[in-house]
């Protein structure tokens, strides 16, 4: 089975983010980190492998800088990646981002497309089914569990009212929630052998697109300014034990909330 | 024409999903600002009564599309009907809900109208006849306002509960279109998880003697909905502290929320997840206890009306956006404040 995992690179949650001049989130190359939703999605390509052999492709699209991001994908046991970059591509939005994908994916070629449920930069969760749109592909989306038989893939799927189950034939899209596993550290011996493994680069004009169909250029949408917001808060604090539930119990009262 | 508003409501098995009322009562807000029409799209089945509820919100038609189909599929049939019926009618905007199933549609659509989408938005308004939205950034510390680029059709993703639901009442047009979509190259729903599921969502562990705990039904839903909010964190220790919350939720009439730690760690299902990859809360008061209050959180709590914070550290960031803070252990605090609450009740 040809799986492919669509990961992208995203800045390390735990340090402090900023728009440059240009409005855009600045992504200093220290802090990249492999999208945190996307562990999940390369753990369950990896899970899926060992079930039904194959091979696992990691698609990245990004900077130049981010086959490193990628090799840390491929040291949790991927076998090859690809990342698309061009400097066109910078200021892509979900539509642009998705007509990239969609056009790697028809060139690589897979029997199962996973995905993470959002990236934790811009938490837009509408990639997965972007894609699947512009390759006429059925989406299982928001999965939390992935079974694949024969040519069926089956999913428990979260959805805003509670469980479902659901089904579609292969070649199918996937999108997986946290839920459905948990990821594995790379070893020792996946680092080293990362450093061996393949990462294939492709451009725009290897994929086929013009300029205007991804990057600023071709966005729907642009931004007009950013301002700071003032959270102003009574911030009154009670400190110990003694008392306390009677403080939040008054304070209630006062706020005429009992 | 050009200036109509739309909401597209959600409809699952012929229930209607509370945010769409929301998407409605800001379609028919925008199309008075704007001098257009405002209408609503419901897809699925029980379209009639899904058209009432819309009207009550004040738009003034609603295209309903009943059929089978969308109840049976996963998204294709969906954005075709829509897709069509954006070409037929071209309104400037359509409102669609920051939920799994909005974005399911939304990706679909922009996709394939090749339209701008802006997603995450909080707040969206009139600006000198241009549609604005304004999207939190860095845990709501900024807001950063977006227009679209072209002329044609924007689509804008709403987070849940950005808008107030307004019952202006009206009788909406209703217009039976279009007809029900093909169900596209197959993501079919199979079923719901059923009884096991369900009885899943309320699930909170195993007590220390090997009990399951459980959630009432009372507190399991409508966490968004819910006009004060008690919510736990890793600093409860475990499944069994999600009990305490449950006691004080149930004695406030509240509903029962978590932070992401306390939902990875298994102590309570992913349905009561608050924050950035869960579910946007703004009720009355938010009560959080031994949550730390990492900005993820903060997205979906930030706008609460008050906020009290239950927690032993006290340089736990929570503090530093809470209206009342309290340094103290949650095992005294919490059922101290249960009693107290209970006591008040009675006597009142």
């Amino acid at each position: 089975m040809k799986i492919v995992v669509c990961m992208k690179e995203t800045l390390d949650t735990t340090k402090e983010k900023r728009f440059g001049p240009d409005m855009r989130l600045e992504r200093p190359k220290e802090n990249a980190i492999i999208n945190p939703f996307d562990e999940y999605t390369i753990e369950e390509g990896l899970r899926q492998q060992e079930k039904h052999g194959g091979e696992v492709i990691v698609l990245c699209m990004g900077p130049a800088t981010a086959t490193d991001t990628i090799r840390r994908a491929l040291a949790m046991g991927a076998d090859r990646g690809v990342l698309v970059t061009d400097p066109a591509l910078g200021g892509s939005d979900a539509v642009g981002t998705a007509r990239v994908l969609a056009a790697a994916l028809t060139r690589i070629g897979y029997d199962l497309a996973i995905f993470g449920s959002a990236a934790a930069d811009a938490y837009g969760g509408v990639v997965p089914a972007a894609v699947a749109e512009l390759l006429g592909a059925p989406l299982l989306s928001w999965a939390g569990k992935l079974d694949v038989d024969g040519g069926t893939a089956r999913i428990q799927r979260q959805a805003d009212i509670g469980t479902q189950t659901a089904e579609a034939p292969l070649p199918a899209l996937v999108s997986v929630v946290k839920a459905i596993n948990d990821p594995r550290y790379p070893s020792m011996k996946g680092i080293m052998q990362s450093k061996k493994k393949p990462v294939d680069t492709m451009t725009l004009a290897d994929l086929g697109l013009a300029a205007g169909q991804a990057g600023a250029d071709g966005a729907g949408e642009r931004v007009l300014g950013a301002t700071a917001v003032s959270m102003q808060r009574k911030g009154e604090m009670y400190l110990g034990n003694e008392g306390a539930a009677q403080r939040i119990l008054d304070f209630l009262i006062e706020q005429k909330v009992l | 024409m050009a200036n109509d508003i739309w909401a597209l409501a959600e409809l699952t098995d012929g229930r209607l999903a509370g945010i769409s009322l929301q998407l409605a009562s800001k379609a028919a807000e925008l199309a008075r600002d704007l001098g257009g029409q405002s209408a609503a799209v419901a897809l699925g089945t029980n379209t009639q009564a899904a058209a009432g509820e819309l009207g009550s919100c004040g738009v003034s038609a609603v295209y309903a599309s009943e059929g089978a189909v969308y109840d049976q599929y996963l998204g294709q049939p969906q954005s075709e009907a829509l897709a069509g019926l954006i070409q037929k009618h071209q309104p400037r905007l359509v409102l669609i809900g920051g939920t799994n199933y909005g974005r399911d549609i939304a990706g679909r659509l922009a996709a394939r109208l090749g339209a701008g989408l802006v997603y995450h938005v909080g707040e969206v308004a009139v600006e000198g006849g241009q549609v604005v939205m304004s999207v939190p950034a860095f845990g709501g510390a900024q807001a950063v306002k977006e227009a679209f680029t072209g002329a044609g059709t924007g689509l804008l993703l709403a987070r849940p509960n950005a808008f107030a639901t307004q019952r202006v009442g009206g009788t909406p047009a209703i217009t039976q279109e279009p007809a029900p979509a093909a169900p596209g190259t197959g993501a079919r729903l199979t079923g719901t998880a059923g009884a096991e599921g369900a009885a899943e969502a309320g699930h909170l562990g195993k007590a220390p003697n090997g009990d399951d705990i459980w959630l009432p039904a009372a507190t399991q839903s409508k966490l968004e909905e819910a006009q004060i909010v008690v919510s736990g964190g890793r600093g409860l220790g475990g499944p069994q502290g999600f009990a305490q919350i449950e006691a004080l939720a149930s004695a406030l009439g509240a509903s029962v929320g978590a932070s992401r730690a306390a939902v990875d760690a298994g102590w309570i299902p992913y349905a009561h997840q608050v924050g950035q990859t869960g579910k946007t809360v703004k009720p009355t008061v938010y009560i959080a206890c031994g949550i730390s209050g990492a900005v993820q959180h903060k997205a979906g709590m930030g706008t609460a009306g008050l906020i009290i914070a239950v927690n032993k550290d006290k340089d736990a960031p929570i503090f530093s956006f809470c209206d009342l803070g309290v340094v103290a252990d949650l095992n005294v605090v919490i059922p101290r404040l249960t009693e107290l609450v209970k006591q008040r009740k009675a006597g009142a």
